[in-house]
């Protein structure tokens, strides 16, 4: 149909001035003058609406929520479902509300008799092959088909089978160890299909045959492997696909939902908990605009399984043979004390990447009242020039939010794509519907979206920078345009010299920004605690504590992942692990202090964007685990030297003394001083080298068992082995 | 904040009329048999308004009538029988419920609700249904504002904290027609 238009237009044929303005508009440049609005009435109440909103879009502003199965706010219209038909005043059909535009002085009627006949209409049909298996369906109690039928559909059945030939049946396909697909179910909203391909990126998914033949499916016998492949599960309005390590758990209403945060990566995720018992049953995405729209991570998904593994039950001490041998919390405090009371000043700490705000404040005021400043945390960071001292210097400074609008983003050193999944995604939504240019600089790696590699050397930045790069050009005349570097090119030995020559570029740059409040320089984590244990003071990097020999008690605070090996510290040096879950850490400590994992706790982090969210309790700790604060307030009062706060409130106001944003949760305190840091930056001298930038994270099988919980988890374990199978596979 | 009227519990002006009622009635009032037999039970005579003056019933029937204003919040955490370990101890979350991810509609997550911190619950060996030493585990009371648990809240004397919702974005028109666009990556390639 468009084929025609253009070539009318060349024709200069027979146009209405309607169909030649938005052309013209288009060719002419970018000033769109602001279209007027249009009035229409849903269910007679008025309502102004921008042309080209649909009726669906126009009922919702009045707050008229119209039943739908494929229309999805995320996703394209489909428009397949018609469980959205509404009555128009003077139009002789019902329309297709999620579709159809809406037309100056409409009268939608969404209850009225038309409405409802074309509504039990369609429920009808979608029955006519849905199996009537809700008592033994995982989504039964939480469907959207139960409840429209309950609401719209008919109060008896025509259904009369008089061939005995049954309903429709479909062979269930094997998409992985996540998602359950029991496809009879299934009522072709192809949700899911359009999800993979417009979020996710993974053109897998599809339909083939057509009507009552019609099957949605990956066509051959492949897995469905996307970082993002369990939102489907929430896509999905009927039992087709469900959550394969929650399937026959609980139903909807024994659970209770505790609104939380995701700690299992820097974005901050905001997530409901559910619980029975004592038990995290499944954990769900919770809306937020602003974080994580309506997706979550498979791994913040499905890790919780990692909970009740491999967790630190009582405290345990080493000893005479070397074995850790649980004693109980007064005898394990006491001997502690003794250690940290004898080390007097030679007393040394290294926060983990999921260790909370709190615990930060009180454990590095506890080293300090010891009188020892070696606070640090286990991901390094440049700390050269005026190093963490500056907040714009170690934030994603334009938001998570922001980066879809961007129309060039620029990626060093980073793979977003299972660093950062949703970030990633947000980067493909610009891409899908901004037009959003992106490059890369560093390895390449498989990102879901087209890209420009400009190749791995970090010295490409410097031609960038110098202009001796034709890239230059082109950044300069981008509208809005972002820098994203990712945290490994940064944790390089010539980390400094990068992040120095990156933010002179980016000074560069913004000054070719019109926007306001764009800021192109932009810095990913990739663990929840670092940007809180940043804003509190903690030096980044375990430098200074493997560099000294006089240290005699090394306090880990959850950390397992960079930590010095046995022999790079003294020998009689004493450590101490606090945290959840048996790994590294725990393995070399003398003393094991058993914490409160993310779900047990009510703790702040900040996320990547200098976001402070808090997580809330949804389960007690197990065992003797205490919340991880309370240790160090505790382990205080038996060193004498006892911390002046006794409950979350008081803790609190210490944390707002120190810095008042960590307490404004749900505010992005932005970054500042650009100048000066790279002014500050300008004074050291470190050079780039020559090595070629590279991540941890490479491809898919990498993303999945990352820390502690999650290489706890069974589930991670069997994603990774399904990937490993998939490469095997001949598609 | 907002004063307080407290009314005085026991209404002694309705005793006080039919006291007054009783005195009056007259023998004559029996001569109508039938009316008599229909007669409800009279209300007990009470001693210590039988011989006030009718200027003293007026004046105790103002004085009960009369309210006192109190110009502070009020507390009645003394008074409404929780152990004090449930009000010291305890931290409320006042939120709004969150839409479930895994449906389409948005009803009842359109008011603020209470809630208590979690504390311990634990599988009931019996039948399996979880149970939990703490007494407000269940308590989920529904409120139409903020401020109105937040009221609540203060009365009752339990610390709180605000969880506030999410902000909606502004509504971007969608267009069935981006599908088969030729120019533009929302073209669709799987069906």
């Amino acid at each position: 149909m468009l084929r025609i238009t253009v070539q009318k237009a060349l024709k200069g044929g027979f146009l209405s001035p309607k169909h030649v303005s938005p052309m013209l508009s288009k060719g002419t440049g970018d000033v769109q003058k602001k279209p007027q609005q249009i009035e229409v009435f849903v269910d007679d109440k008025p309502v102004m609406v921008d042309p080209g909103t649909t009726v669906l879009q126009a009922a919702a502003m009045v707050g008229v929520e119209i039943p739908r199965f494929c229309y999805h706010e995320r996703l394209a219209v489909a428009g397949n479902c018609r469980m959205c038909l509404v009555e128009v005043e003077r139009s002789p059909k019902p329309v297709a509300a999620c579709a159809m535009p809406v037309m100056k002085g409409w009268r939608i009627k969404t209850n009225s008799e038309m409405t409802k006949k074309a509504r039990e209409g369609v429920m009808e049909f979608l029955l006519v092959n849905h199996p009537l298996d809700c008592p033994i369906c995982d989504q039964g109690g939480e469907c959207d088909l139960q409840d429209q039928s309950m609401a719209f559909g008919s109060d008896r059945s025509r259904f009369t089978d008089i061939e005995y030939s049954g309903k429709r049946a479909v062979e269930d396909k094997d998409i992985g160890p996540l998602i359950k697909t029991i496809m009879t179910r299934c009522i072709h909203c192809t949700r899911c299909i359009r999800f993979a391909s417009e979020v996710a990126g993974i053109d897998d998914l599809g339909t083939t045959g057509r009507g009552s033949d019609m099957q949605v499916g990956t066509y051959v016998e492949k897995f469905f492997l996307s970082e993002l492949s369990g939102n489907v599960i929430d896509l999905c309005p009927v039992g087709a696909l469900t959550s394969k390590p929650y399937s026959f758990a609980a139903r909807p209403w024994e659970i209770r939902r505790t609104d939380s945060i995701d700690v299992l990566d820097a974005i901050g995720s905001n997530i409901v908990v559910c619980t029975r018992t004592g038990e995290v049953l499944r954990i769900l995405p919770r809306v937020n605009e602003l974080v994580n729209e309506e997706w979550l991570s498979d791994k913040a998904r499905f890790a919780y399984d990692g909970l009740k593994r491999q967790r630190l039950i009582t405290p345990m001490l080493r000893n005479g043979f070397g074995e850790l041998e649980p004693v109980d919390w007064e005898c394990a405090l006491v001997s502690v004390g003794k250690k940290i009371l004898k080390a007097g000043k030679n007393v040394g700490a290294i926060a983990g990447g999921m260790a909370e705000a709190e615990a930060l404040v009180a454990l590095k005021d506890l080293i300090n009242k010891i009188g020892s400043e070696k606070v640090c945390t286990e991901h390094a960071y440049p700390t050269t020039g005026s190093g963490t001292d500056i907040r714009s210097s170690y934030l994603l400074n334009n938001k998570i939010a922001r980066i879809e609008e961007a129309d060039l983003v620029l990626l060093i050193g980073t793979n977003t794509r299972l660093e950062a999944p949703l970030l990633n995604s947000r980067i493909r939504k610009g891409y899908v519907h901004n037009e959003t240019q992106i490059f890369v600089i560093g390895p390449k790696v498989d990102l879901r979206y087209d890209y420009t590699h400009l190749g791995t050397d970090p010295g490409v930045i410097k031609d960038i920078e110098y202009g001796k790069h034709q890239f230059t050009t082109v950044l300069k005349r981008a509208k809005k345009p972002v820098i994203i570097v990712g945290p490994d090119a940064l944790s390089r030995p010539d980390g400094a010299g990068i992040l120095l020559h990156i933010q002179s570029l980016a000074k560069i740059i913004q000054a070719c920004v019109t926007e306001p409040d764009w800021w192109v320089l932009n810095i990913l984590h990739k663990v929840a605690g670092q940007v809180a244990a940043l804003d509190i003071g903690y030096t980044p990097g375990t430098k200074s504590i493997v560099q000294d020999d006089s240290l005699k008690v090394l306090y880990l605070l959850g950390a397992d992942e960079n930590i010095p090996c046995r022999k790079d510290l003294p020998k009689d040096c004493f450590v101490i692990y606090q945290g959840h879950h048996g790994d590294k850490g725990a393995c070399m400590a003398d003393a094991v202090l058993p914490g409160a994992a993310y779900t047990e706790k009510q703790a702040t982090y900040v996320n990547t964007e200098g976001r402070a969210q808090q997580t809330t309790v949804a389960v007690t700790p197990p065992g003797f685990c205490r919340e991880d604060w309370k240790i160090i307030r505790a382990l205080s009062d038996i060193i004498g030297k006892t911390l002046p706060y006794d409950n979350l409130d008081q803790i609190r106001c210490r944390l707002e003394e120190i810095a008042p944003h960590l307490t404004r949760y749900g505010d992005a305190e932005n970054g500042n001083f650009y100048d000066v840091s790279l002014d500050i930056g300008k004074q050291s001298n470190v050079e780039i080298e020559t090595d070629p930038l590279c991540v941890t994270q490479n491809c898919l099988e990498d993303f999945y068992m990352t820390d502690v919980i999650s290489r706890a988890s069974s589930t991670m374990a069997k994603c990774v082995s399904a990937v490993r199978q998939q490469k095997s596979s001949q598609y | 904040m907002a004063s307080l009227i407290l009314r005085s519990r026991i209404s002694t002006s309705r005793i006080l009329k039919t006291c007054s009622a009783n005195i009056s009635t007259t023998l004559s009032n029996f001569a109508d048999i039938n009316k008599a037999a229909c007669l409800k039970d009279a209300k007990q005579i009470r001693k210590e308004v039988a011989l006030m003056k009718r200027e003293d019933i007026i004046q105790k029937q103002e004085h009960d009538n009369a309210t006192i204003t109190i110009e502070k919040p009020s507390e009645i955490s003394t008074v409404s029988g929780i152990p004090e370990e449930h009000i010291k101890t305890r931290r409320v979350k006042i939120y709004m419920p969150t839409k479930n991810a895994m449906q389409s509609g948005t009803d009842n997550t359109h008011h603020w609700e209470m809630e208590f911190e979690t504390r311990e619950r634990w599988e009931n060996p019996l039948m399996g249904w979880t149970s939990s030493g703490d007494p407000l585990s269940n308590m989920n009371v529904q409120f139409t504002s903020k401020d109105d648990a937040i009221a609540f809240c203060e009365k009752n004397g339990w610390p709180w904290f605000v969880q506030e919702p999410y902000k909606c974005k502004p509504m971007k028109p969608k267009s069935y027609a981006d599908n088969f666009s030729w120019s533009k990556r929302t073209r669709v390639s799987t069906k």
